[in-house]
């Protein structure tokens, strides 16, 4: 039995490093992404606002699954015209890239709500205070954008695990995460402690990334305790 | 393409069954998950909240492949019979369970209600929090008993409370049910992919399904809007004619 626990955590370990990779670089681009978004929503322009809010219609009202999909089967249609660029095309077309993009769109979306949610609560008497001492509009949002972080990290935790439990998803396009190796043994097995080794390895990585974000909370917060 | 409307459209009305029963399913689970969170017995508390952190922290979709594996084990470990030992005396428990694969509707329902009344839970503890204890005190000294203060009085505010919390579940919920069809449902993901299978024309028919799940979520948020602004009626303010 416990040999048995012991071999599935050798195999399943080796899904590590693309449900990390895919975890931490989908978390910080799609964090950067929601950073210019809500800069630019915040600008009040006509335009810029109305793509930025179909963008996150479309990819807050629908699954993830269905947008993986989307992004892996869908340029495939088109590879009479994308392969005149063959290393663009071979970058576009490898699963974890993928899943990448999928993750980072979808993540995105919902991380601009949650900033620009946090932006617009910011006291509009910091808004004026800057724009009395005669800022203009860009040197105002690195002003209050930073207040506003701060203040959304709380929400933003939940998001990060999120996209930790997203990345499991990319095991239904190939990539031989966590979930995709524990998928493949459970097919030659077909034990149920597959999965339990399986949580208990998600757990552990979703554990620690809740405690880093109180920390940097933590952090972030003293000043205002 | 004629030819793939019906058998889409009934696909969607699986998708949305599966959500409509996961949603009624998980909302009692979710009342029963309170209840144990919140119990006088410190350790069921404890062993509640473990829980419900453990489901959280677990991807969806690991959840509905270990339920759609785990179920058929346990009834068939059932079935053929579990020897529990005592020390002194050992018994086999045994039920007799005529076909042992269950229906993956069912799996599907059990891990999607599961993952709502998780999520719930916590919006319904909130709510329960959120009202103040002088109105349970001020029903006891109208001699209400504590079933009729807890359905008369507690249970229409916490509904206002968490509704809004319980309706972004809903929409989370209903992006989910793309998850079953890696356990062999036919709703709208498996049918969609059948039908690629069938025309070679992946990004037209994921664009489609992705459409169809934009317009359900898109139509049931107008409802929830509408409904909450039903039940918060009487707390908007009047404007400065009607007073």
């Amino acid at each position: 039995m416990f040999d048995n626990f012991i071999y599935y955590l050798k195999v399943i370990l080796q899904g590590l490093p693309d449900t990390l990779s895919l975890g931490i670089l989908g978390i910080i681009s799609a964090g950067l992404l929601a950073v210019v978004l809500s800069c630019l929503l915040s600008l009040n322009s006509c335009v810029i606002t109305k793509i930025i809010r179909t963008y996150i219609i479309i990819f807050t009202g629908s699954p993830l699954l269905v947008q993986l999909f989307l992004i892996y089967y869908g340029p495939s249609q088109f590879g009479d015209v994308l392969n005149k660029v063959p290393t663009f095309y071979e970058i576009i077309s490898s699963p974890w890239f993928c899943a990448y993009l999928a993750l980072t769109l979808n993540s995105a979306a919902y991380t601009t709500q949650i900033f620009y949610g946090a932006l617009k609560s910011v006291p509009q008497g910091q808004w004026q205070a800057c724009e009395a001492l005669g800022m203009n509009k860009r040197q105002t949002l690195k002003i209050v954008m930073p207040y506003a972080i701060k203040r959304a990290l709380s929400t933003y935790s939940n998001e990060v695990v999120f996209v930790v439990k997203g990345t499991a998803l990319a095991s239904m396009i190939p990539v031989m995460d966590i979930m995709g190796y524990s998928n493949q043994l459970n097919g030659d097995y077909y034990d149920f402690s597959i999965f339990v080794v399986a949580g208990l390895v998600y757990l552990l990585i979703n554990g620690l990334l809740s405690t880093i974000m109180r920390i940097i909370e933590k952090k972030a917060l003293t000043f205002e305790n | 393409m004629d030819g793939y409307i019906l058998p889409l459209a009934q696909a969607t009305s699986i998708t949305l069954s599966l959500a409509f029963v996961s949603l009624i399913v998980g909302m009692i689970f979710a009342f029963i998950f309170t209840l144990l969170e919140s119990a006088p017995f410190k350790p069921v508390a404890w062993l509640m909240s473990l829980f419900n952190l453990t489901i959280r922290a677990l991807p969806e979709l690991l959840i509905v492949v270990a339920i759609y594996t785990g179920l058929p084990l346990l009834l068939m470990s059932l079935d053929d019979g579990i020897a529990i030992s005592l020390g002194f005396t050992s018994f086999t428990l045994q039920i007799d369970i005529a076909n042992t694969k269950p229906d993956p509707f069912l799996c599907g329902v059990t891990a999607l209600s599961l993952l709502y009344a998780v999520y719930a839970s916590q919006t319904l503890r909130g709510a329960f929090k959120a009202i103040s204890n002088g109105q349970k005190q001020a029903a006891q000294v109208l001699g209400l008993s504590k079933s009729r203060t807890f359905f008369r009085i507690i249970m229409p505010q916490m509904w206002r409370h968490a509704l809004p919390g319980l309706s972004n579940q809903w929409l989370i919920l209903l992006k989910d049910t793309a998850l079953v069809s890696a356990i062999a449902i036919d709703d709208l993901m498996m049918q969609t992919k059948t039908i690629i299978a069938r025309t070679n024309q992946p990004f037209l028919w994921y664009f489609i399904a992705m459409l169809i799940y934009l317009i359900i979520s898109i139509l049931s948020q107008k409802v929830i809007t509408r409904i909450e602004k039903r039940s918060t009626y009487f707390e908007q303010p009047k404007s400065a004619n009607s007073l």
